[in-house]
């Protein structure tokens, strides 16, 4: 039988032609992004594909220190300290409504809770944000790193990972639990969490991914932009008129080197994390 | 009676539980859509106040009778089902190649390379692709230029405008849907297709008739996601057009953006409320379809 489908000679050798193909033109704009970062404007202007810098110089990232009159530090600081709360926030939000959704779906209210979240993920993300800015004045929020990481606690991959696998969790050790007079609290942080560490694992990567690269919630909740994070500044840095081109490649590397990194050390619990919570979606 | 006790104090837990979670979803997501709804009645000049004028449907009248919204509502849902074709005939294109056998080295490096864009922030990769497109800075006109290709009018030209950014946004969603069509094809039934194959169907007939009827799960979540994706798309704009040339990228979303920056909130939440609507009945219809079974 293995005779019979052993691919011919010729259609693997296509196959490996397209395929090679692809990754590079999927990989180029990062190796364009990374030498444009390197390269002074001009000299990328005379010869766009040079395909590595003139010389090695990092003297661009002291140029784009200040953008928008506040320091690239504070960009950064704001991007690590706002994706790492509300990724820790959203874990235990999530992980605890997830878990009293799935053990009590039938109490009153549980099911409207469910519904309320399921509307608000198919609502068009960028216009849910537009009333959010008048529930943050509202709320006195506007403005706020507070406001900021409430927003972003929530998200439909994280909620859907927590809930297929607390109703993957047996009842009978929920019960065994139960019958040895274990309280809810016991049974949560004795039985419940040690199983569910690395589904949190899992969570937690993806979050902080996803949440590094959000901006617009941010953007309309700042008042100002010292609450801003890495690609919000990008994005007024791409928005100015004469943009400073090198600059601009500069701070797109710094905002996609280290999750790119996190994602190639993590990449088999990301892909098949995202693949499992977007299919119970 | 102690029973009885412990059951309510048991449920009284769980809603401790789910306290926060309620919260943040009545705080930010069921209060701000109610609130855009409500405002979707009310005169834009004073949909902020206390207490604000309704003015009835006079909002959805105004927004379908202003041919800049009808026409970017058009060219949106040609944008979507442009974008879910491509994007899921890529995906699934790759996954049959990754999943068979044709290429046994470097599998990971290929899926690795199409799912890295995925996770990389959007605002960075479409910054990227917009000076690619550049006409002075691009490397995609320089190397047409190199291999002697009519030039690519990419951004600034009304034809190719929204292809540009078609082919951007696939760069960036696409290896989620594939790998979305990975993990289906790695639960199929592998008994099925040898018992096709030694009733003598070809490799053809294996996949339209054995395969592909099984990735009916992952074909249904692809669709229902990529609709709901592209109905909304609103950051590449943002980085990439402005909605330009000559509005030919102008999308629902962004339009009734710069209308709410305009303060025109009335007309803005009425567009919001109607692509809303949309897209809820887009996603129930795919996934009614998507549950009948064929033959039953």
């Amino acid at each position: 039988m293995s005779d019979d489908i052993r691919p011919n000679r010729l259609l693997q050798i296509g196959a490996y032609a397209v395929a090679i193909l692809t990754s590079v033109l999927f990989l180029y704009p990062y190796w364009w992004m990374l030498v444009s970062a390197f390269r002074p404007t001009r000299a990328i202007m005379s010869a766009p594909l040079r395909p590595w810098p003139e010389t090695l110089s990092f003297q661009i990232f002291s140029e784009i220190g200040r953008i928008g009159g506040v320091n690239l530090s504070t960009y950064a600081v704001n991007s690590l300290a706002i994706t790492t709360l509300s990724t820790i926030l959203g874990i235990i939000v999530t992980a605890l409504g997830a878990y009293a959704l799935v053990r009590r779906p039938k109490a009153p209210g549980f099911a409207l809770v469910r519904y309320g979240f399921l509307i608000t993920i198919m609502y068009p993300y960028m216009l849910l944000v537009i009333p959010v800015y008048l529930v943050m004045f509202k709320l006195g929020l506007l403005g706020s790193y507070a406001g900021i990481i409430l927003f972003l606690a929530l998200g439909p991959l994280q909620f859907f990972l927590f809930e297929q696998f607390f109703r993957k969790i047996p009842n009978e050790v929920i019960e065994a639990a139960v019958i040895d007079g274990a309280s809810e609290w016991q049974i949560l942080t004795r039985v419940v969490l040690p199983m569910a560490m690395p589904i949190t694992a899992t969570v937690a990567l993806i979050t902080f991914l996803l949440n590094w690269a959000q901006w617009f919630p941010i953007m309309v909740i700042s008042r100002s932009p010292d609450t801003y994070t890495l690609p919000v500044a990008l994005l007024s840095m791409n928005s100015e008129l004469g943009a400073n081109f090198q600059g601009i490649m500069a701070l797109a590397v710094l905002i996609t080197l280290p999750v790119a990194a996190l994602f190639l050390l993590a990449q088999k619990r990301v892909m098949e994390g995202m693949a499992a919570g977007a299919v119970k979606g | 009676m102690m029973d009885a006790l412990g059951g309510l104090s048991r449920d009284r837990v769980f809603y401790l539980f789910v306290a926060p979670f309620a919260a943040l979803t009545i705080l930010f997501g069921v209060w701000p859509i109610l609130l855009s709804i409500q405002v979707s009645f009310t005169a834009s000049a004073t949909a902020l106040r206390p207490n604000p004028t309704y003015v009835g449907l006079a909002n959805y009248i105004a927004v379908l009778a202003d041919p800049i919204f009808l026409a970017s509502l058009s060219r949106t849902l040609l944008y979507t089902v442009l974008s879910v074709i491509a994007n899921l005939a890529f995906a699934l294109g790759f996954a049959i190649l990754f999943d068979s056998s044709l290429l046994k080295h470097g599998n990971l490096f290929f899926r690795l390379a199409i799912f890295l864009p995925v996770v990389t922030p959007d605002v960075a990769g479409y910054v990227v692709w917009r000076w690619l497109y550049d006409r002075s800075f691009g490397a995609i006109n320089a190397a047409l230029k190199m291999l002697g290709l009519p030039a690519f009018g990419g951004l600034s030209s009304v034809d190719t405008a929204m292809l540009s950014i078609l082919i951007a946004e696939l760069w960036h969603h696409a290896g989620f849907y594939m790998i979305i069509f990975l993990a289906n094809l790695s639960i199929r039934d592998r008994a099925l297709e040898e018992a096709a194959h030694i009733d003598g169907a070809t490799t053809w007939q294996r996949w339209w008739h054995v395969i592909l009827p099984q990735l009916r799960p992952a074909l249904v979540i692809n669709i229902v996601y990529a609709l709901i994706q592209f109905l909304k798309t609103f950051t590449v704009v943002v980085v990439m057009t402005k909605g330009g040339p000559n509005d030919q990228t102008n999308f629902v979303s962004y339009y009734a953006y710069q209308l709410f920056d305009q303060a025109r909130y009335g007309e803005a939440t009425a567009m919001a409320t109607i692509l809303f609507a949309i897209v809820i009945g887009l996603s129930l219809t795919a996934y009614r379809i998507g549950d009948r079974e064929p033959g039953k």
